[in-house]
């Protein structure tokens, strides 16, 4: 009987653990939320990306758009509190050569804004630098 | 002793949660007949990610009210055509149809023409079982003031990302494809309609040509459910026929290393690479052609 006791205590334990940690899991639907009206004036919403890097598991999230020649594209970040958190955006054209990384100098920058004149896929990947909750969301805006 | 009495509750709590869970997923696949589905030759994830990278109509609809390019409700399919959707085929892709009428008539702030297509837009995706994501009366209220633009156009893109996120997360991308096949076709023949009555339009007929790019993964993303889906195989027999018109187009690219600068803590990249699409009048002539012919179908 003292075994099953244990047991029961052992499934109780880990079953709080588990729900203790569903509650510190990112929730990156609060910063796409907080990203969206963060898009320059004049900056039309298509896509927000939720960047969960798994509390450090995963050292990368990666989405992909098709950008078109003409057309300006903004992506910015939105993590806790006003910084990013150590996330980075690099931007990748079609044949994965990279175009640019939003970190400059030591500096994380939240915001990038392409101006497109090469029509094709586009990779747009999340990297943690240094992040202490590696959560964060993102949004995509264009404009003419 | 006491949490011995508490386990089988607690276990059966759990399972009763599952189970109704389960419950409603299965009543809403059932309720989604089709045809008969039995899945795609890849994995859902995959084909997620390729959806994803589809470019929304809206920016087709910016570019040609950016043109100078006048309001023509008669470019877009009717609202009264609804009562000939009856399959969740048709009422999928007539759904992405009407979203790319109404980033259309929202862009050009027609906002009575815009509740129309919100309506029809709402009754098929009701039919569909996603009539959740769309909320009328909001709409409605923001199509009264031209100065909410931004919102309305920003509540209906969200609606169709969430539709499109819903679909894939309950294993019904096939429809998600419906939706974006539509919304693109509809994109492409509104911009060959406005092509072919302003030829001197190079920036337009070039982005007809770029189309290309687009036409591959919708292509591919079709053919994932050719084998399980004979509606599916029907449709990418038709878009291959638009690919043998792209086939005349050729895209070349030049690269050149982007350079950027930081203004008010944005970084502002400009692309020093360029693409040239090479398109003839008689391609967009050809593209136009056979685009009306699937459309014709589609809508019909």
């Amino acid at each position: 009987m003292k075994k099953i006791k244990y047991i029961a205590v052992f499934i109780m334990f880990f079953g709080l653990v588990g729900m203790d940690k569903g509650v510190a899991q990112c929730n990156p639907q609060a910063y796409t939320d907080a990203c969206i009206p963060k898009l320059a004036n004049g900056f039309n919403f298509l896509k927000s990306y939720k960047i969960d890097g798994d509390g450090g598991a995963k050292s990368k999230v990666e989405y992909s758009y098709v950008f078109t020649k003409g057309t300006q594209y903004m992506i910015n970040i939105c993590a806790e509190g006003s910084s990013t958190d150590g996330i980075i955006v690099t931007l990748y054209d079609s044949s994965r050569k990279a175009i640019i990384s939003s970190k400059v100098n030591g500096q994380y920058i939240s915001a990038i804004a392409y101006a497109c004149n090469t029509t094709g896929i586009y990779y747009i990947r999340y990297t943690f630098d240094n992040a202490t909750k590696f959560c964060g969301g993102s949004a995509l805006g264009f404009k003419r | 002793m006491k949490i011995l009495r508490i386990l089988p509750l607690i276990l059966l709590i759990a399972a009763c949660g599952t189970e109704n869970k389960k419950s409603e997923e299965e009543a809403f696949i059932e309720s989604l007949d089709s045809v008969e589905n039995t899945g795609p030759s890849i994995d859902e994830n995959v084909i997620g990610e390729i959806i994803q990278q589809v470019p929304s109509p809206l920016e087709i609809s910016v570019l040609l009210k950016q043109s100078g390019t006048k309001y023509d409700k008669s470019l877009l399919n009717s609202t009264d055509n609804i009562s000939n959707y009856n399959s969740n085929f048709k009422k999928a892709v007539n759904l992405g149809i009407y979203g790319t009428d109404l980033g259309y008539t929202n862009i050009y702030e027609k906002n009575q023409d815009g509740l129309d297509y919100m309506s029809g837009i709402k009754t098929l995706a009701d039919g569909l079982n996603i009539g959740q994501f769309f909320e009328l009366e909001t709409i409605a209220k923001l199509a009264t003031n031209s100065k909410n633009l931004d919102s309305l156009l920003l509540i209906t893109t969200q609606n169709f990302n969430s539709i499109n996120q819903y679909l894939q997360e309950q294993s019904r991308s096939h429809l998600s494809i419906l939706l974006l096949t539509g919304g693109w076709i509809e994109a492409m023949h509104i911009t060959c309609q406005v092509s072919a009555k302003d030829p001197t339009n190079i920036e337009l007929q070039e982005k007809i040509g770029e189309q290309k790019i687009i036409l591959e993964n919708i292509r591919l993303l079709i053919s994932f459910y050719k084998d399980s889906d004979p509606k599916m195989a029907e449709l990418l027999s038709e878009i291959e026929k638009l690919e043998k018109v792209f086939n005349e187009v050729e895209i070349t690219q030049t690269y050149k290393e982007s350079t950027f600068e930081i203004v008010d803590g944005v970084m502002m990249i400009k692309d020093n690479s360029e693409s040239h699409i090479e398109i003839t009048s008689e391609n967009v002539e050809n593209i136009m052609r056979v685009t009306s012919e699937v459309r014709t179908k589609l809508i019909n």
